[in-house]
């Protein structure tokens, strides 16, 4: 069964949710995955993702939370 | 939903950063030359002294920061393509910096040679700006009240500038303009135009993202550019003739958006969802604050029946005081605070990738050094404007804003060190991990 993490970066300042992806992005084991609740579209964390071979879908909530699920390219 | 940011257009870290280097030393060189003048200098707007203070304010200190500010502003935030923006940046920054100071030192010995060089230097650098930053703007893909408060105030700008070298070329004795029709027109476009749309333009992003608040009612964003750019237009008829009693009443409209706008700020903020100490939040509640007292002052003075107790003679120094540094200073300031360790930490990040973490936000500039800065400039605030009721005050108070320039200056290097420490570091790594 894969791990899923979550953070709610929502009422964090940026970078601040920026920071606690990566870091969790660091330890997410090969199978896990990384769910992210914010008010906005991070394109610099886009960047970073497709850079490192992470692949990602969002959703948008209608509160206007965006509900981004990451995971591993090669176990997506 | 908050505005998105894409980092794909960003300039490199130096352009900005040569602006924003540069903007306190123009606020150390104001501090100094108020101490060296004395209480004349503030014993009307129109001494050689006060108008070169201004000028070290505006076309230093603001245009300095403000510059800077948009050409990392408008890729980032609104998807703009900046053409060649470190050639730019290159060229006009110097321009403007030696433009300004020839222009303070032409106040202060009198309008000849030098003056008209500072003036021409400002003239150029800034049609070579707002040509590329107005190209970049109208050709951005984004849309709302951001992109049309900043389309707004660069046109804002362009007007200012054009005034303002009619206005040099006036004081050289150059044609019969009305002087102080000119003035009350120019200064309206910069302050009311450029420096209040672009400070609005750039918070409707930043104070949702970085204050944690709810975003700004549209309304405002389309109340604010358009009812400024109407009064501004309705002011500047007095070019043709004489200031009129209507004219007042344009004035207050334009004064009651400002106000409008000051107010919703503050009502934001009261609602964020994070309630942490931040010294950007205090400095945007010191200008919003300063804001408001500006509106309420002019509009007391200006407004028939003016009260008899409010001469606008003796008025005039503490409201250009609040504007300048209570106002301007302070949410420049604010911003630069948050600003500067953001783009430390998006730039590092970049060069790191997952290998190098940068170090935390909040260790790019203490935020103890930060909060005692904001405390030297609020004694300086308040000096200044003892100053001008209680002259013998004047040389503390330029010190003291001089001393707080110079701390905010220092914390800017700071960011800037640590920067440069990560990056070598960064460097290092990958020298390490090369095959």
């Amino acid at each position: 069964m894969s791990s899923q993490r979550v953070i709610d970066g929502r009422d964090m300042q940026p970078p601040e949710p920026l920071e606690k992806a990566l870091e969790a992005l660091d330890t997410l084991p090969p199978d896990g995955e990384l769910v992210l609740l914010l008010y906005c579209q991070p394109h610099p964390l886009y960047q970073i993702l497709r850079r490192n071979g992470y692949v990602w879908t969002e959703t948008m909530q209608s509160d206007g939370t965006n509900e981004i699920h990451i995971r591993k390219a090669a176990s997506a | 939903m908050h505005p998105n940011l894409s980092f794909e257009q960003a300039p490199p870290i130096w352009v900005p950063y040569r602006f924003f280097l540069t903007a306190p030393l123009f606020g150390i060189a104001t501090g100094l030359l108020l101490a060296w003048s004395g209480p004349e200098a503030l014993a009307s707007r129109w001494t050689p002294a006060a108008l070169a203070l201004t000028h070290l304010m505006v076309a230093g200190f603001m245009l300095q920061a403000m510059c800077g500010a948009l050409l990392q502003f408008i890729p980032v935030a609104a998807g703009g393509n900046i053409w060649r923006p470190t050639l730019v940046a290159g060229v006009v920054h110097p321009m403007l910096a030696v433009g300004a100071a020839l222009l303070a030192g032409g106040f202060l010995a009198g309008p000849g040679p030098w003056f008209a060089v500072g003036a021409g230097l400002i003239v150029t650098a800034l049609s070579i700006y707002v040509v590329v930053v107005g190209i970049a703007l109208f050709r951005a893909p984004a849309r709302g009240a951001t992109i049309l408060a900043l389309r707004v105030a660069i046109a804002a700008l362009v007007v200012t500038y054009v005034l303002g070298f009619t206005l040099a070329q006036g004081l050289r004795g150059v044609g019969g303009i009305p002087l102080l029709e000119f003035t009350h027109v120019h200064a309206a476009w910069g302050l009311g135009g450029w420096a209040l749309l672009l400070l609005s333009g750039v918070s409707y992003y930043v104070v949702p993202m970085f204050q944690l608040t709810p975003a700004y009612p549209a309304w405002l964003g389309r109340l604010l550019p358009w009812t400024l750019l109407t009064a501004l237009l309705l002011w500047a008829t007095q070019l043709t003739g004489e200031a009129r009693a209507w004219h007042s009443w344009v004035l207050l409209a334009g004064l009651l958006a400002a106000g409008l706008f000051a107010l919703v700020t503050l009502r934001l903020q009261a609602q964020r969802r994070r309630r942490v100490p931040d010294v950007t939040l205090t400095f945007f509640r010191i200008g919003m604050a300063s804001l408001l007292v500006i509106v309420l002052a002019i509009a007391l003075i200006t407004v028939p029946p003016a009260p008899t107790f409010l001469p606008v003679r003796e008025w005039a120094v503490p409201i250009g005081i609040l504007t300048f540094v209570g106002l301007f200073v302070s949410v420049i300031t604010g911003m630069l605070y948050k600003i500067v360790p953001f783009l430390n930490w998006l730039h590092l990040q970049r060069l790191g990738g997952l290998t190098v973490f940068p170090p935390n936000m909040r260790d790019m500039i203490r935020e103890r050094a930060m909060v005692w800065q904001m405390r030297l400039h609020l004694a300086a605030l308040a000096a200044l404007l003892g100053a001008a009721t209680w002259p013998p005050l004047t040389a503390i108070a330029g010190l003291l804003f001089a001393a707080s320039c110079a701390w905010l200056e220092w914390n800017l290097l700071g960011g800037v060190r640590v920067y440069r420490t990560f990056r070598d570091r960064i460097r290092a790594v990958d020298a390490c991990h090369a095959p």
